[in-house]
């Protein structure tokens, strides 16, 4: 009685699973990696080998922070699509 | 009624009808049975009996309607996240353009930087020199918080 009830209840309630799947949409794979660690500078007395290492991670930055304004935007883009199917 | 969706729809809508039609069949000829007296007896219970497949008829005709609308929900559902995904996927083809487009600026941008670093470059450490204190400086502020 006891095996009849429980397998009843579970044919009852897989009636109750959502038919309709969603996929998490995919990242860019550009997006996934991470930003580099900062360049160091190697023991010299000559500025302009400071100043090119600076300029590097300027250049980083700004990679870095273009990665950040793209997954914003692609978080928003996507938000906007989820939410237009209702 | 979830389990309705592995009988082939026409045959369950088959069914359905076959049983409301026969049950309001047996209520109507069990009033002409009165008038023929081998069936008489008969009258009452084919009735009874069509007045429960009727009935029995009308909740599987609402049933049925309300797993079709169920149904035709999902597979609305189901066409809408089609097109959402491929809203998603075109969505990120230009995304990476415009990020790799974004990149390609900056890049190029470093590339002509580091060129007037080199045409500046002796007047630059002619004029300047680096004590191994500013550039260990630098490089602490570099490395940042390490945990």
């Amino acid at each position: 009685m006891k095996t009849l009830l429980v397998a009843l209840t579970i044919l009852i309630l897989a009636g109750c699973s959502t038919p309709v799947k969603r996929n998490f949409p995919s990242v860019p794979t550009e997006l996934m990696e991470a930003c580099p660690d900062l360049k160091k500078t190697e023991p010299t007395e000559k500025l302009s080998e400071v100043l090119k290492v600076v300029v590097d991670n300027y250049g980083q930055y700004h990679e870095c922070k273009i990665k950040v304004d793209t997954w914003v935007e692609w978080y928003t883009m996507q938000k906007n699509i989820f939410e237009s199917v209702k | 009624m979830w389990i309705l969706s592995f009988v082939p729809d026409a045959l369950v809508y088959a069914v359905v009808i076959s049983i409301m039609f026969i049950g309001i069949a047996l209520y109507v000829i069990s009033f002409f049975t009165r008038f023929i007296p081998p069936l008489i007896p008969y009258s009452g219970i084919a009735r009874i009996l069509g007045t429960i497949l009727t009935v029995v008829g009308i909740y599987f005709f609402g049933s049925y309607s309300t797993e079709m609308s169920w149904r035709a929900k999902v597979a609305e559902l189901e066409e809408q996240v089609k097109v959402s995904e491929a809203k998603s996927k075109e969505a990120n083809i230009q995304i990476q353009k415009v990020y790799v487009d974004r990149v390609k600026v900056v890049k190029q941008t470093q590339i002509v930087i580091q060129e007037k670093i080199k045409e500046v470059e002796i007047k630059i450490d002619s004029e300047c020199k680096v004590t191994p204190e500013a550039v260990d400086i630098l490089n602490e502020a570099a490395a940042g918080v390490k945990k």
